[in-house]
């Protein structure tokens, strides 16, 4: 490749930011899918897989899509929990790639979540 | 040329032949005895081969300064004459009664005019002719090891400092520098054969005697060795039936001590070749022989 | 590059490779394929983490999780669990000694929680050979601001105030270097990266080459612009394979993308970088001795002055620095050096890596900042002495250092103090002994070494080296005289006075701290021929207590020297004439027995041959309580 310029490293530091944003980013969401060997076989792989390329096309670098152990509503997979900074965390269940792409638009980049998904709000843990 | 006289008197005069560090000696105790000396030497200066060393066997000791307050004493002494460029021609009488012919040979510089100021040595148009490099034959190399060296000097000779890379890839290579190789290595670099054994000798990872396929490392910085180290050297000897930096007749271990090789972690520990036998216990080692020299391949990593 | 959700920052220093980090990095990769789940994670290797003692390990991200002590059959259920199904695993969590719940969170465990990072600020966090991973890093953002906005004047007078001391060993000014250095009116200059690292028991400068190749990079070409020089050495050892091989592909990297070579970031500058290895001589690592190393000369020392500054390689001005002091140069640069001079204390600015090893529970590499204390060290990072054992000494500075006693644990570290406790910083070994470590034995060891690898230049290193061996060993082997301890004393002041380089004038360092601290010991082995550690061989014995031994006849099978008698049934008993004394049975015999037992400064208790192993009905034996538990 050809030698860098001042600008060029500028604009490379920005690119390579964005590939190791796990490694040290400031994350303003979660996503956290469940993942027990209900929500698998239920197709909780999918859903990570959505997230991860919706989260891709927005070019956001502070979400972040991680997995967690069984939501223990089994009948309720594949689920998922949201969390915003500053909001409280909604639980999505019954999840879909058509849901999630939804949920990805309104809820994570804007800001409003969406009712008719959600179990309720608040984690396992706060409630 | 000297008197017979009885042996208590200090009568007389002593001939001593050869003006190197023992003739000057010699002709120094015997003239502070209160005898006449004449001092012999063929050279056209006194001193002999210790005006050429650097350092002497076995205490390292300067020669220069050995040697150095011995001229100024013979220089003064007023019972020693000094006789250079010359040459003992016959020897006749008997013990206590001598005469000796000397021969002297021209030197073409009056010493008694002579200031020493070196003007002639500066104007003189002959000069560097003691022993041309080409002098000595060219080393003959077996045609596939001068090809490869050739190579590893192409590399190297064109940076600042080639010795040091140049060795390096040949002990690379052979595991220990052949005779022959650093010969023709400082005919082609016009290094003398000297200098390149002084850096040769001087670095752990070098050897001048063949080694082993495996050298084996055994870590003895601190930290191996407060954890044991110790131990694993005496079981390697042991079953190798070698000492430390010796190898097996079969030339397949060289066993050697090894100054930290920074994996302080895995205390104590044993390189052998690329692989690093990490927390290694006594227990184990003659397993790990074992391997090496069954398959005579690659052992894999070990986990502590 | 395809957003992932988990990043597995997998090791990849010296020690973890050697303990099989690639192996596992291969089962990983079949695992998380056979999961189908390599678009959502990927595993980065990095360079040292530093907690050495716990490899080969990783930490996933963006959790930050750390799991140690890795092995391949452990894998399939961490991907399973944790990567698959979110579920961390427990049982290859880090569980200090004290405690019994694990701690999965890398920042929460002690070692690393007091650590401060500056130096080592990429460890684990990059991948060593991409260069984007440092850039991302604000790699490269000193030298920018350094070719753009500064002159070479402002950049000495940044590094002057920011204290920057020289981390080698010795601690002179960085800045006041570079100053001299670039008052030379000869040109060409040069600068040099020492990565000379002799030091037993000290290997960060590896560490750092291999983590993060491209911080001395930096700091090395800011160096040059500083004092303007055109071309550099990184002078590495031989036994570093994987920092020599890593540092060449951060340089070729740099040369790919401009900032190494001509006109660097087209402002002009230009600067292009060579490695030359060593071929393992200690005495390399003298700044004089390493130039003529390069140079293709016996490596020997010279006098100085003339120092490198003014006259160093191939007779023109040189900088020489060590890789973390340069390493340190582009934090300074982009934190400015008011932030950096209110790190440490008084004199010592900032923070020192030290590797932190011997008989210590976390065994690694920290970075701290100066002026923290020995115990803070010992008992907060390092987790204490392994086996509950009490804590003897801590060995600084390599054979150049000297012995601190458990009476100074609360010693801040920085280069005063250490010197006058009479030990120095060094490049940062810090070895800790605990009561089973022979204190005459440590100094015999490190005068062995020093002998060894005494160039021989000036008599007083190299006779004396010898000299002192002589009469260490003659103690250890149980035949000090009365008077040794005062010779000994008298001999190192000699070499101290009278030796040329560094190498001589501190040799005897371990020596005098050990007898200023430890003359009981000395005194132990001359008077009463009692070695306290019971490690000196002469004099100690190996004894088999009949009360405990079983007679399972695994110290008689293992026993190298056949010494051992004993049967079925037999209490065993060693001949010690034949005894070896390579503490093999001590080491084969089942601790809930401990039946072996190490002697010195008693006669070895007659045991008489034949006797039947007691089994004492009444109390239960240590067998069967153990059997039953």
């Amino acid at each position: 490749m050809a030698k860098l310029t001042l600008d060029e490293l500028r604009r490379r530091r920005e690119q390579a930011r964005k590939s190791i944003y796990l490694r040290d980013g400031e994350f303003r969401g979660k996503v956290i899918v469940h993942m027990g060997t209900c929500g698998i076989a239920a197709g909780a792989r999918a859903i990570v897989a959505t997230f991860l390329e919706e989260l891709e096309k927005s070019g956001r670098t502070d979400i972040l899509v991680t997995t967690s152990g069984c939501a223990g509503l089994c009948s309720k997979e594949p689920m998922a929990t949201v969390e915003m900074l500053d909001s409280p965390p909604v639980k999505y269940v019954l999840l879909t790639p058509e849901k999630v792409r939804r949920i990805f638009a309104e809820h994570i980049l804007g800001g409003v979540a969406v009712a008719e998904y959600a179990l309720g709000i608040g984690s396992e843990r706060a409630g | 040329m000297s008197n017979g006289g009885e042996r208590r008197e200090k009568v007389g005069a002593a001939l001593v032949v050869g003006g190197g560090i023992g003739g000057m000696q010699a002709a120094l105790d015997l003239a502070d005895a209160g005898i006449k000396v004449y001092l012999v030497e063929s050279k056209p200066a006194i001193g002999g081969v210790m005006s050429q060393l650097d350092k002497t066997f076995p205490t390292n000791d300067c020669a220069m300064c050995t040697m150095a307050p011995r001229l100024v004493a013979i220089g003064r002494h007023k019972d020693i004459e000094v006789l250079t460029l010359t040459e003992v021609e016959r020897i006749e009488g008997e013990p206590g009664n001598f005469t000796v012919t000397l021969r002297r040979r021209a030197r073409f510089v009056d010493e008694n005019v002579c200031t020493g100021c070196g003007s002639c040595v500066a104007n003189c148009p002959v000069r560097f002719i003691p022993q041309p490099l080409d002098s000595i034959p060219p080393v003959k190399l077996a045609p596939e090891v001068q090809a490869r060296v050739d190579q590893i000097i192409a590399e190297h000779r064109n940076r600042p400092g080639p010795l040091m890379p140049i060795l390096q890839s040949i002990n690379a290579v052979y595991n220990y520098f052949p005779e022959d190789v650093l010969r023709y290595v400082s005919q082609q670099l016009g290094i003398p054969l000297t200098h390149i054994l002084r850096v040769a000798t001087f670095y752990n990872a070098f050897s001048i005697v063949p080694r082993g396929k495996y050298i084996i490392n055994v870590c003895m910085g601190t930290t191996c060795y407060v954890r044991g180290s110790e131990r694993l050297m005496e079981r390697f000897s042991d079953t190798l039936k070698i000492k430390p930096e010796e190898t097996t007749p079969d030339m397949l271990f060289t066993l050697k001590a090894v100054r930290c090789i920074g994996c302080c972690g895995l205390a104590p520990a044993v390189m052998i070749g690329d692989t690093v036998y990490g927390k290694l216990t006594v227990k184990e080692i003659p397993g790990i022989i074992k391997k090496f020299q069954g398959a005579n391949g690659h052992g894999q990593a070990h986990t502590g | 590059m395809a957003a992932r959700r988990i990043e597995l920052m997998l090791c990849t220093g010296t020690g973890c490779v050697a303990g099989g980090a690639f192996r596992i990095k291969k089962v990983l990769e079949e695992e998380i394929a056979r999961h189908g789940l390599q678009s959502e994670i990927s595993i980065v290797p990095t360079g040292c983490n530093g907690f050495c003692g716990q490899g080969p390990l990783l930490v996933v991200m963006p959790e930050k999780i750390f799991y140690g002590w890795l092995k391949t059959e452990d894998i399939p259920f961490l991907v399973q669990e944790h990567f698959l199904k979110g579920r961390p695993v427990k049982k290859l969590m880090f569980t200090p000694p004290e405690r019994k719940e694990p701690i999965p969170l890398l920042s929460d465990i002690p070692f690393f929680k007091k650590q401060m990072l500056i130096v080592l600020r990429n460890k684990g966090i990059i991948d060593p050979e991409k260069i984007d991973d440092y850039i991302a890093r604000d790699g490269y953002a000193a030298l920018e601001k350094v070719l753009t906005s500064m002159t070479p004047e402002e950049v000495i007078e940044e590094i002057i105030k920011s204290g920057l001391r020289g981390r080698g060993g010795a601690g002179f000014p960085t800045g006041i270097k570079w100053k001299v250095c670039r008052n030379e009116p000869k040109t060409p200059k040069y600068v040099i990266c020492n990565c000379d690292e002799g030091d037993p028991g000290a290997y960060m400068d590896r560490s750092v080459l291999e983590s993060d190749p491209h911080s001395v990079i930096e700091g090395q070409t800011i160096a040059a612009y500083a004092i303007g020089a055109s071309h550099g050495y990184i002078y590495v050892r031989t036994e570093y394979p994987l920092a020599i091989k890593r540092m060449q592909k951060a340089i070729e990297q740099a040369r790919e993308y401009g900032l190494l070579g001509e006109n660097i970031l087209g402002t002009g500058f230009s600067f292009d970088l060579e490695i030359r290895e060593g071929s393992g001589a200690f005495v390399c690592g003298e700044e004089t001795s390493l130039i003529h190393s390069i140079e293709g000369k016996s490596p020997e020392p010279r006098q100085r002055p003339p120092f490198p500054a003014q006259v160093g390689i191939w007779g023109c001005p040189t900088v020489i620095n060590n890789v973390e002091t340069l390493a340190t140069v582009p934090v300074i640069i982009n934190r400015g050096a008011e932030w950096f001079s209110k790190i440490g204390t008084e004199t010592s600015k900032g923070t020192k890596i030290f590797s932190l090893v011997g008989k210590i529970n976390n065994t690694g590499l920290i970075e701290v900042p100066m002026g923290i204390t020995l115990r803070e060290i010992i008992y907060e990072i390092g987790g204490g002495i392994p086996g509950n054992r009490k804590f003897k000494a801590v060995q600084t500075g390599g054979p150049s250092g000297g012995c601190i006693p458990a009476s100074l644990i609360d010693l801040p570290i920085d280069y005063e103090s250490l010197t006058q406790a009479g030990s120095m910083m060094g490049s940062g070994g810090m070895i800790v002994m605990d009561e089973d470590t022979c204190m005459v034995d440590v100094a015999k060891f490190f005068i062995q070494f020093t002998n060894d690898e005494s160039c021989g230049k000036c008599t007083t290193c190299r006779d004396g080296s010898a000299a002192l061996l002589e009469v260490l060993t003659r103690i250890t082997d149980g035949e000090g005289q009365e008077g040794d301890i005062e010779f000994l004393e008298e001999l190192a002041w000699a070499i101290k006075d009278a030796s040329m380089c560094g190498l001589g004038t501190t040799l005897p360092n371990p020596v005098l701290t050990t007898i200023r601290y430890f003359r009981e010991e000395y005194e132990a082995h001359i008077r009463e021929k009692r070695c306290p550690a019971k490690v000196c061989k002469n004099l100690i014995a190996y004894w088999i207590d009949p009360q405990l031994c079983q007679a399972c006849l695994i110290c008689k099978r293992e026993c190298p020297a056949e010494a051992i008698y004993g049967e079925k049934h037999i209490v065993h008993v060693i001949d010690q004439s034949k005894c070896t004394k390579c503490g093999t049975c001590l080491e084969v015999c089942p601790p809930r027995f401990g039946a072996v037992k190490k002697l010195s400064g008693e006669p070895v208790p007659p045991v008489e041959r034949g006797m039947k192993v007691e089994r004492k009905k009444k109390t239960a034996t240590p067998l069967q309580e153990q059997s039953s538990a």
